[in-house]
């Protein structure tokens, strides 16, 4: 078969060393951070990485404008390396920094890089540590750096978010990010809301396997806890951590009591299902049933897609 | 969080993990909150876990979301007074709230539980008057004082701090001075005050230093054995034990000099006995006594030549017969399980050393000022100003000085932490004010012209005969508070040395038994054969001072530079020369 190097595409997850991008890849994908790995300084992440999301691409990380010079003379050395079959870049501000033209430096060196090997990849910034900041002054400043780092990045369109890890700013940063990779995703809505309709169902949840982002959703009435998709999201990582302990590997769950049912399961290659419903007198086994005929259909509505997007590029 | 009911959880995994039983679950949000202050005795704590619930009201929408309602608070975790349990069984709770601990919960799992990486910052976690515990039976409650720890303000901290470090070395100062010559002596009290003062706030900053891990309850042996592995843990407790043994071995020859002193003062009053033709001293109303005029041996006692004494002499002798009575009172004390009843005296070791300053100031006011200065020579009465013999004083200053095996714990109860720097050098300054009044007074005071300044003991008190009121009340004092600070040493060197090799605080009564045996034998055995303070202070001091004070704090400061990339060639050579003198101090108290 073809060479797996070559085909597959990456994710960037790049910025300057100590702005939080460990933190970020741990909590976004749920992976445990060793103390030992990082008292070494910069974290030197390799290509191959174990993290894979949204099919087949690959998260790399890598430190950026550290002090540190071997780091920068391997970095300039291995360039098109890195840069070549970047679907995404996601370059992290620390808000805290105290060499903002130094960072803009980097940031721009990373984007000519991305010209040259990868001109189609999307750009992403994030302004993170905003807990940092005081609360009022959180907007005016972010408004201040999206501007800088949209000017910097022309003839490239970035978008910017502002997060932390300490608020929902970062699970809906890279929700959104995970959203706009999504090829057919306004498909997906259509298709998600029919099912939902369909099934009875209170609420349909659809998340990206690897890290249980909330791709899509649909609900039927208003629901009082505007956080859940996040609490959800920490629930089931934890769960997968624990699994991961006993060397088990998470596939499905049922959550009832007199209230409701809620089904997680997988659905297409790329995602899981969560499906709830308020009404206790329908038995699981119809749910699972439909939950399972939906399975099928939403493959193919992921199969019909061109051959060019990556989530239809799976290793056979 | 709401009290889910009955869940089932029916787990489908991919084949390899067996069904899980039903479980009853109840949400309980748990945040760490810190440990309290750990006893400066104990090796390890564990932090202490309050589960508690962030309560708040419904409106807080601060976030800007469609699903939310507009803001109508600042703060979102302001709590509305109806809201606070009294009799109100009913609880709020907030959607930031509710997260924020679905967050701190999720990030716990994803590092080690001593790594500070993903642990919330203060300005994350509402502040301790909003915070409430949660009852499971539905009902909340107000966090009733209690902010993490006893925070002290700095006037207690300092006061602390010389009330620990004021020991029984003050005794010796006024023969250290003598030992090194009056102006060379005070040159050096104010040094090496200096100089420990400055490897004090080593120790006190070392643990900062250490990036990545939460150093907030270590103790110095801790960072000892970061930096050095097992023979840093290892030899910092050896050397803490020695200034600890040592220091009991002193309290045993005092405390029998003491009892000795206390019971012929008795005894002389009651049968009306004088001593005044046996001792050579001073005449007059304030009798100094010389208790060694022309040898500088210390072993034995004179005794009387008078019959009716001899038995009571031989019965009551300060080496053969005294170090084995208190055997009786002190033995049993050791072997308690806890020392917190003792640690209630402590005032007394306060009120002891006013006691001392005050007697000190009255002697110097009767017997006057005998001061001549003679630069190199040395005369009948006098010394000369700068002696060979200086090594003795350095040693018994260390000890004097010494605080730092357990300074961080005392600076950890300090409010304004960053006063932590002014508020030690404070106290080392009050410390060495206290060392040198006492030190020069009696030095100044101590009648020369028919007394040698070489007759100034290594215990000052020696040097008044045992029918002086004022002396007596000092002696009684003194010995009622080492009969209760004993105690309290030999459980520091218990637990430390315990939980080192056995990893428990009392393995058995037997083991515990044995360690006491070995401390008391020791000090019955000094006493009897060797009862001069002012040696087992310099040699102690000597001793644990170079690894404690001299050695590992400069290596560990130039270690933790190093690996900053911070070491420049001053520093390198300033703390090297440290670590030489504290060889040097050693090495002087046996060539000296």
């Amino acid at each position: 078969g073809m060479s797996s190097t070559a085909m597959k595409k990456k994710v960037l997850l790049m910025g300057k060393s100590g702005s939080g991008k460990t933190s970020m890849r741990s909590i976004i994908f749920a992976n445990y951070i060793a103390r030992d790995t990082r008292r070494l300084g910069a974290t030197i992440d390799v290509e191959h990485s174990h993290v894979r999301f949204l099919g087949n691409l690959v998260l790399n990380l890598w430190d950026c404008g550290g002090q540190d010079t071997f780091m920068e003379n391997y970095f300039t050395s291995q360039r098109d390396n890195i840069f070549r079959n970047v679907e995404v870049l996601i370059y992290v501000f620390d808000v805290e920094s105290r060499e903002l033209e130094k960072d803009m430096h980097y940031y721009q060196s990373c984007l000519e890089a991305i010209l040259q090997n990868s001109p189609d990849a999307k750009v992403f910034c994030l302004v993170h540590k905003m807990d940092l900041v005081q609360e009022d002054q959180r907007d005016l400043i972010f408004k201040e750096r999206e501007e800088d780092l949209r000017r910097l990045s022309r003839p490239l369109a970035c978008t910017c978010f502002r997060t932390s890890i300490w608020d929902e700013t970062l699970y809906k940063a890279w929700s959104s990010i995970v959203y706009q990779l999504i090829p057919n995703v306004q498909q997906l809505e259509t298709n998600l809301r029919n099912f939902a309709q369909i099934i009875e169902a209170d609420e349909v949840l659809l998340f990206e396997r690897a890290t249980f982002l909330v791709i899509s959703h649909y609900q039927c009435k208003e629901q009082r806890d505007a956080h859940r998709f996040e609490k959800i999201s920490n629930i089931i990582k934890q769960f997968k951590l624990s699994c991961s302990k006993l060397a088990a590997s998470f596939q499905s769950m049922e959550v009832r009591n007199s209230n409701f049912a809620a089904f997680i399961d997988v659905f297409t290659s790329n995602t899981y299902v969560m499906v709830i419903m308020s009404d206790p007198s329908i038995p699981s086994a119809a749910t699972l049933i439909n939950i399972r005929n939906a399975r099928k259909h939403f493959e193919k509505l992921e199969r019909l897609d061109g051959p060019k997007h990556s989530l239809t590029m799976r290793m056979r | 969080m709401h009290i889910c009911g009955l869940l089932e959880v029916i787990l489908q995994g991919s084949g390899s993990a067996s069904p899980a039983p039903p479980c009853t679950k109840v949400e309980v949000a748990v945040l760490l909150l810190g440990s309290g202050p750990p006893a400066p005795t104990a090796s390890s704590t564990s932090p202490d876990v309050l589960a508690c619930l962030l309560v708040a009201p419904p409106c807080s929408g601060h976030y800007a979301d469609r699903h939310s309602k507009p803001s109508c608070h600042s703060s979102p975790f302001h709590v509305e007074h109806r809201n606070i349990v009294e009799n109100d069984p009913s609880e709020r709770v907030s959607a930031e709230a509710s997260v924020l601990s679905s967050r701190v919960h999720y990030y716990s799992r994803l590092t080690a539980a001593s790594d500070r990486l993903l642990s919330p910052p203060d300005h994350v976690i509402p502040c301790p008057e909003e915070l409430y515990v949660y009852s499971p039976l539905g009902m909340a409650f107000k966090v009733t004082g209690g902010d993490g720890g006893a925070k002290n303000p700095s006037i207690v901290t300092i006061f602390a701090i010389w009330n620990t470090m004021m020991g029984t070395s003050i005794l010796s100062i006024p023969w250290g001075i003598k030992q090194a010559g009056f102006t060379l002596g005070i040159i050096l009290l104010i040094s090496m005050g200096l100089l420990t003062l400055y490897c004090c706030l080593r120790v006190l900053k070392s643990p900062k230093s250490i990036p990545y891990i939460d150093t907030s309850d270590w103790e110095f042996p801790d960072v000892c054995k970061y930096y050095f592995g097992k023979f840093g843990q290892w030899s910092s407790l050896v050397f803490s034990m020695v200034s600890l043994i040592g220091a009991m071995v002193v309290y045993w020859v005092l405390m029998s000099n003491f009892l000795f002193n206390t019971g012929k003062f008795i005894y002389n009053y009651a049968h009306n006995v004088s001593m005044s033709d046996t001792e050579f001293g001073t005449n007059g109303s304030e009798r100094v006594i010389c208790p060694f005029p022309d040898t500088g041996d210390h072993k034995g006692n004179c005794s009387s030549g008078i019959s009716d004494t001899a038995v009571f002499d031989r019965w009551w002798s300060k080496t053969n017969t005294i170090p084995f009575y208190l055997i009786i009172l002190l033995l049993p004390l050791l072997n308690f399980r806890s020392a917190s009843f003792f640690a209630r005296f402590t005032f007394l070791g306060t009120i002891s050393v006013v006691y001392l300053i005050i007697l000190v100031t009255l002697k110097a006011i009767r017997l006057g000022f005998h001061l001549e200065f003679h630069w190199l020579e040395s005369t009948q009465f006098y010394v000369p100003e700068f002696r060979l013999l200086f090594p003795q004083l350095t040693g018994v200053l260390t000890l004097a000085f010494f605080i730092h095996n357990c300074i961080i714990t005392l600076m950890k109860s300090n409010k304004h932490q960053e006063n932590n720097v002014r508020d030690l050098s404070v106290a080392y300054l009050l410390v060495g004010l206290t060392y040198l009044y006492v030190g020069v007074l009696i030095f100044a005071a101590f009648p020369s012209p028919p007394l040698s300044k070489d007759c100034i003991e290594p215990n000052f008190l020696d040097n008044f005969p045992s029918s002086d009121v004022l002396v007596f009340v000092a002696r009684t004092c003194l010995l009622f508070q080492m009969t209760t600070v004993y105690p309290l040493l030999g459980y520091l060197v218990r637990v430390q040395m315990m939980s080192q090799v056995f990893g428990k605080h009392y393995p058995s009564f037997f083991h515990v038994f044995t360690l006491n045996i070995f401390i008391v034998g020791t000090g019955v055995c000094m006493a009897k054969y060797y009862p001069n303070i002012g040696s087992i202070i310099r040699y102690s001091g000597a001793t644990c001072g170079l690894a404690l004070v001299f050695v590992f704090p400069s290596l560990v400061h130039m270690i933790s530079q190093k690996r900053r990339g911070e070491l420049s060639w001053p520093s390198a050579i300033f703390h090297s020369l440290l670590i030489v003198l504290g060889v040097a101090n050693v090495a002087g108290q046996f060539f000296m």
